[in-house]
């Protein structure tokens, strides 16, 4: 099958220190990849090794068939969107929109028309961007990338500049904006919830690796190693090979087999209108966040988890 | 508001008390231009205009200056984009800003020590044999076409170009070049649209300090330069301090004539970096 990018064998070291191991993905033809990981996971290494911005140690980046891996970042057709919008001051928000396509060969008075129209922009053509918010502004990158038609799209955190209220609204906005563009994406961001919206699929990278790329159901039923299930949130390790989901942790003894533990308080907030407590199990020495519910705020309590209810981690191919 | 403004005032007073200096300088030389004992004339600016010497000193200052200033703004930008990661260190910063410190007087008598003809380049050559004795060497200082004020200028005002540039390049995104890079942009794309108009300003203003200050200095152009062609700032005090009372309007006249080219330069100039899109640029619309 011809993916649109194919990303074989990518390996990057600085120095001693491995940032990319092997990584291998593809991404078919208008479909988006979120990557979330921890914050110096590499993950904007990735991003800049794919646009061309830094060579791999080895490995190969096939776009569309073609092995663009040595080539320059303006020799290879993939768009960057960065986490500043990094507009040009001194050109107005038409101006910029007009410049990716000029860079590409593309420029056209309708294509930047429709562009700013979809970016719902036209009124502020003729602004520079120290004239508008930095949500308009990043939805400038955005179209001014967009006009650069490139084969494959790479946001890298795009909104983390932004404040919580503008970053929700725009996630929405940006996730129809490329669906209707039909663009080719990979998202890159550390917050999960903004992988799931933005992704058809999502890779957990962590040590240089997807530790886990699937859809958003199937990384939370089925997270494949501790650290997969303790970077999701929704899952209680017991061990290297075991887990229980927290819905289905319990505050009271259960009739059928059991094991229990004690959790202690360590504080507490509101999720989702929810109480909302964070506990420290001493014997796993673990952390979880569930909802307080009818626990009420004791300083220290038992959890029991029904063995039924207990998982194994099981990589993808061995799943039945 | 109020209280801002009074504010803003008390704040100009050292410059305003300062500036009082040249304004009386101007508005004396104004006023000894256009009046003599018989009143109010034009005299003095006609019989100016009529002088072959003051349009050849005037040419030979134009050109000398602009090629001065030239060279300095392109051996100075050429430097800061090489090496301005290596001059953002200490030393190497302090080595290259060392010139400044040393008024222009002494480097004009440092050229004289290495490139005249009995200085200690020419003796050198001579001594090694590259040429056949000191006469044989280029002449560099005191020459009609004022080699030696644009070698001591362009060597003095190098670092000052570097000092201007550098924390302009420091303050350039490095990330806006990935941005031209991933939009297609080749290597003079990313100088176009990230570096020139970040550096427009700072050389405009760079080239019109250089420029005024060559073409109204006296000392370098009184110690390396021939007496004729002579530069205007040595022509005007010449006239000032010659012997003749008829000819000391004519310095006046000599330089409200350069002062009211530079303030046109100057006004020319704010005008063009005050454009809205040049206020954009530096994010104060």
């Amino acid at each position: 099958m011809n993916y649109s990018l194919d990303v074989i064998n990518l390996y990057k070291k600085f120095g001693e220190k491995k940032i990319l191991q092997n990584l291998q993905f593809q991404l078919g033809q208008g479909k988006s990849l979120s990557i979330v990981g921890p914050s110096g996971s590499g993950k904007t290494t990735l991003l800049r090794i794919l646009a061309g911005l830094e060579s791999p140690t080895h490995g190969t980046i096939m776009l569309n068939g073609k092995n663009v891996t040595h080539h320059k970042p303006n020799k290879r057709n993939i768009g960057l969107v960065f986490q500043q919008p990094l507009l040009f001051p001194h050109m107005t928000v038409k101006e910029n929109i007009d410049y990716g396509a000029k860079m590409a060969g593309q420029s056209s008075k309708s294509k930047t028309a429709d562009l700013l129209r979809a970016i719902s922009l036209n009124d502020y053509a003729d602004r520079f961007p120290a004239e508008i918010s930095g949500g308009q502004q990043q939805r400038v990158a955005l179209a001014r990338a967009i006009a650069s038609e490139p084969e494959v799209l790479l946001l890298d955190e795009p909104f983390s500049s932004l404040d919580v209220q503008l970053r929700e609204e725009l996630r929405y906005w940006v996730k129809d904006f490329l669906s209707q563009q039909q663009t080719t994406t990979i998202f890159v961001t550390h917050d999960l919830e903004e992988a799931m919206l933005m992704g058809d699929h999502i890779a957990i990278f962590h040590e240089g690796i997807f530790q886990q790329l699937d859809d958003a159901d199937e990384i939370h039923k089925h997270p494949v190693n501790p650290f997969v299930a303790r970077f999701l949130k929704s899952h209680l390790v017991i061990d290297d090979h075991q887990y229980i989901p927290i819905q289905s942790i319990r505050s009271r003894k259960p009739e059928g087999e059991h094991r229990s533990y004690t959790a202690k308080l360590l504080h507490w907030t509101y999720t989702l209108g929810q109480k909302t407590g964070h506990f420290y199990i001493e014997e796993l020495h673990e952390t979880i966040t569930m909802p307080i519910g009818t626990i009420g705020l004791k300083e220290k309590f038992s959890i029991y988890l029904p063995l039924e209810k207990i998982q194994f981690f099981q990589e993808a191919g061995n799943r039945k | 508001m109020k209280s801002y403004s009074s504010k803003l005032w008390i704040h100009l007073t050292p410059a305003l008390l300062f500036l009082i200096l040249p304004f009386f300088g101007i508005i004396t030389a104004v006023r000894h231009s256009i009046f003599a004992d018989e009143g109010f004339t034009l005299n003095f600016y006609q019989e100016l205009f009529q002088s072959d010497r003051f349009f050849s000193s005037l040419a030979f200052s134009i050109r000398t200056s602009i090629i001065a200033t030239a060279l300095a703004i392109m051996i100075g930008l050429i430097l800061v984009r090489l090496f301005h990661p290596y001059l953002a260190k200490l030393s190497p910063r302090i080595s290259v800003w060392l010139p400044m410190l040393f008024p222009h007087f002494v480097w004009g008598y440092l050229v004289i020590l290495l490139l005249a003809e009995s200085g200690l380049f020419a003796q050198v050559l001579s001594a090694i044999g590259w040429i056949d004795g000191t006469n044989h060497f280029p002449i560099l200082t005191r020459d009609p076409y004022g080699f030696g004020i644009i070698i001591t200028y362009v060597w003095k005002e190098v670092p000052f170009v570097i000092l201007m540039l550098l924390p302009v390049y420091a303050a350039i995104p490095t990330t806006s070049y990935d941005v031209v890079k991933t939009l297609g942009g080749n290597r003079w794309d990313q100088f176009k649209t990230v570096e020139w108009p970040h550096i427009q300003p700072t050389l405009i203003e760079t080239c019109l300090i250089i420029f005024s200050f060559t073409l109204t200095a006296y000392e370098v152009p009184a110690l390396i330069g021939t007496t004729y062609p002579e530069m205007v700032s040595v022509l005007s005090y010449q006239w000032f301090y010659g012997g003749s009372w008829d000819e000391r309007p004519l310095a006046f006249v000599v330089m409200v004539c350069v002062s009211i080219v530079i303030f046109m330069i100057a006004l020319t100039s704010y005008l063009y970096l005050n454009r809205r899109r040049m206020r954009a640029m530096r994010g104060r619309l």
